[in-house]
């Protein structure tokens, strides 16, 4: 596997996760291209807080399948638009490999 | 001849998963039971947290009457507890005057939420729902004062979790300005999906029974169950030859305007109202002996509650004993206020302090002086209860031993309420106090308001505000303004909606049975709660002081107006925006709007709808006259009567004097079709003044009585009346409002 198509699909997942992101948190007006990749999500940044990341979670979990761990270890997944990305991006790599495996 | 105020409690009624009665509910908590166990009501696969504390032997077969269709496990046990607190109290509603306030989040929500979700999927469906009665808060309230009533006064509220604790305080602001000789007052809660799901989807449920003030804590239980008490003046204690309980001697209530589900980390606002009640008993720190905290086991609560305690009880908190009764009964959300009232109440009495179960390592950041394992003797001079809800809303009371030789308390004259300014939003737009009278024509109305919200309100801060929270922002914002000067420091907000978030809920249930619990939405979640409307109002514009919800079917914008008055008058506030806010319903108009009409039993089955039912806000800015003077408002109006009543009153308006001047009078009805509105007002002193009606521009929905009072309020701020009489009337029960001309 070449490094190009994942970089396409980090994009890929990172796009729908802003549009996600504005349509979940109702952050109406807000043009999901505006986020930044690397932007933090909670406090200075987006100023999301943890109701938001509770939708988040949820949300992510209808569109793309992929469960974000609870308490402490959400946090550095949360931290920006590029972790939660790569996260779901891991996390169902390693389930088509279990699929695949079975 | 001036009267001795001092309440005291003479009555107490549980319902609790440890027991469906007062003594053995008190028992099981001395001894450190627990009543959480996994929830078998309904079926809870795929929550993540499936144990609370479910009420184990109440089911609506329970109910007093043969016809069960309008009651819901939340009214049975508020009959449950009701009875036994009058019980206790040995009082009997025909021979005094007695109120019933009854605080509620969940309503008939258990008995409805297939049908609710079905309803959701299928608007249209033309079934005779009559099932649907049980589901409205003010069911709860009907459905007790059908069994044990007559009641004179019956008001239903909600605050979220501290609903129980803040009937108390309506109940007190009742008995000191003499509306009632007695009042029961008390919270009920039932559990459901809706409730179980939402906590779980806000990750605030603990999985294992709950550790307050743990360091492993993890959250809540969610419990059910209702708690009430009956409070009584003095002198008729006296009278009575009754042994009071305990005397209620504090009491307050504010708002944190902070955030929908999320304390205020300093614990500011708790700590501020905490003092206020401390004040309002005349009480320093130090004639505290244990508090009964709010105490939920969530990680944020517990050690906001401690942080605020240091604050409001200094170093005296080192040495008063603290503990939550949550581990043991679960959060009984809007019960939990009540049952933890009458909790007190026994503590002062019995001198016994109850624990802290699941408290096993306290966390540091919790260090108070925790009552563990078991229930202890003590000396309990007088106890402090916090009470706190979704959208900051905290209440706090004070228990003191009764002891009826203490010196008497006597109130000043109850304050004199005016208006200052008053603006409303329907579909033909937004009106302040000059324009609200063009609602009095006799125009057609169109369903939905069409305004650009965005246009009036900032995107981000408003995000999380639903329809009717939006509307409110924008009705409260344009009233405030109207009222003049600069925002007032600590107002107070109430409104009302007859249903509540009952689209919303639909659509919450729909997506909970299809998606199953996963996938519940926690930012849907707190929108469902009844009083989310006036806490985001509270939060969005920084309104410090109490908020409340009411709901009272039609007349349910009367009802926000009567409480914000009754929160003037007895000074727990001193300015506070009230009115109606009702969002279209596709539920409301095509099912529960048919069988509400007041309509007799064989019509039931076959009416429809009299009158479309249309979108609506109102909302009117009162002030306690010395404040309005002190701050120069603008006063346009004097509230010189507001009376509110039940059925058995055959001749409500007999209190109301004659106009000065009939040519300069007005009544202003919501509705013009009301035959039993018209004939009693054809038997009052109001007979020859000329009557108009708001439901043509107005529209047809709860929130007319509110549109009647501004619209009141308007033609006496143009000159052409000099004073109005607004009368509303629903099943069983009725509103009157004087306004006199102050221009």
């Amino acid at each position: 596997m070449s490094l190009e198509p994942q970089t396409n699909l980090k994009t890929e997942t990172a796009h729908a996760l802003k549009e996600l992101i504005v349509r979940e948190l109702k952050l109406d007006g807000k043009d999901p291209a505006s986020i930044d990749d690397e932007a933090s999500l909670f406090g200075e940044g987006l100023g999301l807080d943890s109701l938001d990341a509770l939708q988040l979670a949820m949300s992510i979990e209808e569109q793309f399948g992929v469960r974000i761990p609870e308490g402490d270890e959400a946090r550095p997944i949360f931290r920006c638009v590029a972790t939660l990305a790569a996260h779901i991006d891991s996390s169902r790599a390693e389930a088509a490999k279990v699929t695949a495996g079975a | 001849m001036q009267e001795d105020v001092r309440l005291f409690v003479t009555g107490v009624g549980l319902v609790t998963a440890l027991a469906s009665s007062r003594e053995a509910s008190w028992n099981a908590l001395l001894r450190g039971e627990r009543g959480i166990r996994p929830i078998d009501l309904f079926d809870t696969s795929g929550q993540r947290g499936r144990i609370g504390a479910q009420v184990q032997d109440v089911t609506v077969r329970d109910a007093p009457h043969v016809a069960t269709a309008a009651w819901s496990r939340s009214s049975v046990m508020a009959f449950i507890a009701a009875r036994e607190a009058l019980a206790h109290a040995k009082l009997d509603t025909k021979k005094v005057r007695v109120g019933l306030v009854i605080g509620g989040t969940t309503g008939g929500m258990f008995e409805n939420e297939a049908r609710l979700a079905e309803l959701h999927r299928n608007p249209r469906n033309e079934e005779a729902l009559v099932e649907l009665l049980s589901h409205p808060l003010t069911a709860a309230c009907d459905c007790v004062t059908q069994a044990v009533g007559p009641f004179v006064r019956t008001r239903t509220l909600s605050t979220a979790c501290s609903s129980g604790a803040n009937a108390l305080i309506v109940a007190a602001a009742w008995l000191r300005a003499g509306l009632c000789d007695a009042v029961v007052a008390g919270g009920s809660d039932g559990l459901c999906r809706l409730t179980l799901s939402g906590f779980n989807a806000l990750a605030a449920i603990d999985p294992e029974p709950c550790k307050p003030f743990d360091k492993s804590r993890h959250g809540l239980n969610l419990g059910e169950g209702a708690g009430f008490v009956v409070l009584e003046r003095a002198p008729q204690v006296r009278a009575r030859n009754v042994e009071p309980i305990a005397e209620l001697a504090g009491w307050a209530l504010g708002s944190e305007a902070h955030h929908i589900t999320n304390p205020e980390p300093s614990g500011a606002t708790p700590a501020r109202v905490m003092q206020a009640a401390l004040a309002r008993a005349n009480m320093t720190p130090a004639d505290i002996d244990y508090v009964n905290a709010h105490g939920t086991a969530t990680p944020l609560n517990d050690p906001m509650e401690s942080a605020a305690l240091m604050t409001a009880l200094g170093k005296e908190i080192a040495r008063i004993p603290v503990s939550s009764s949550k581990g043991q009964i679960g959060h009984t959300l809007a019960a939990a206020g009540a049952i933890e009232a009458g909790i007190c109440a026994l503590v002062i009495q019995r001198q016994k302090i109850v624990p802290t179960v699941g408290l096993v390592d306290p966390d540091p950041a919790c260090a108070l002086n925790h009552v563990v394992g078991e229930g202890r003797a003590a000396r309990v001079r007088a106890v402090l209860s916090n009470s706190f809800g979704f959208g900051g809303m905290d209440s706090a009371l004070i228990f003191k031993e009764a002891n009826l030789d203490d010196p008497p308390i006597f109130v000043d004259e109850n304050r004199r309420v005016v208006v200052t300014g008053a603006a409303a939003l329907t579909p033909s737009g937004l009106r302040g106090t000059e324009q609200i009278k063009e609602l009095l024509a006799d125009a057609p109305n169109n369903h939905d308001i069409t305004l650009d919200f965005a246009a009036h309100l900032d995107a981000m801060r408003a995000r999380r505000l639903d329809r009717p929270a939006r509307i409110g922002a924008i009705v409260v914002e344009r009233a405030l303004a109207e009222a003049g000067g600069d925002r007032i420091e600590k107002t107070g907000a109430v409104f009302s909606s007859a249903y509540g978030a009952l689209d919303a809920s639909a659509a919450y249930l729909h997506r909970l049975y299809e998606k199953g619990p996963r996938l519940a939405s926690p930012a849907d979640f707190p929108n469902l709660v009844p009083s989310s409307p006036v806490g985001h109002v509270t939060i969005y514009l920084g309104l410090g002081g109490p908020a409340l919800a009411t709901a009272d079917l039609e007349t349910s914008g009367e009802s926000a107006c009567t409480q914000a008055i009754e929160l003037i008058q007895a000074g727990e506030a001193d300015v506070v925006v009230a009115g109606g806010i009702e969002e279209a319903s596709a539920i409301v108009e095509r099912r529960l709007a048919t069988i509400y009409r007041r309509l007799s039993e064989t019509e039931k089955e076959t009416a429809e709808i009299p009158r479309a039912r249309a979108e609506g806000a109102a909302v009117v800015v009162f002030e306690a006259e010395n404040v309005a003077k002190a701050r120069g408002s603008r006063v346009l109006a004097e509230v010189t009567a507001c009376l509110a009543w039940r059925e058995d009153n055959l001749h409500p308006l007999s209190t109301i004097t004659a106009p000065k001047n009939i040519s300069e009078a007005r009544v202003v009805m919501p509705r013009s079709e009301d035959e039993s509105l018209i004939a009693l007002l054809d038997a009052s002193l109001w007979k020859d003044v000329s009557r108009v009606a708001c439901d043509g521009a107005g529209g047809e929905h709860e929130a007319l009585g509110a549109i009647a009072i501004g619209a009141a309020l308007s033609e006496i701020f143009a000159g052409s009346i000099k004073e109005a009489l607004i009368v509303g009337l629903a099943k069983g029960r009725g509103y009157a409002l004087r306004l006199e001309s102050r221009c």
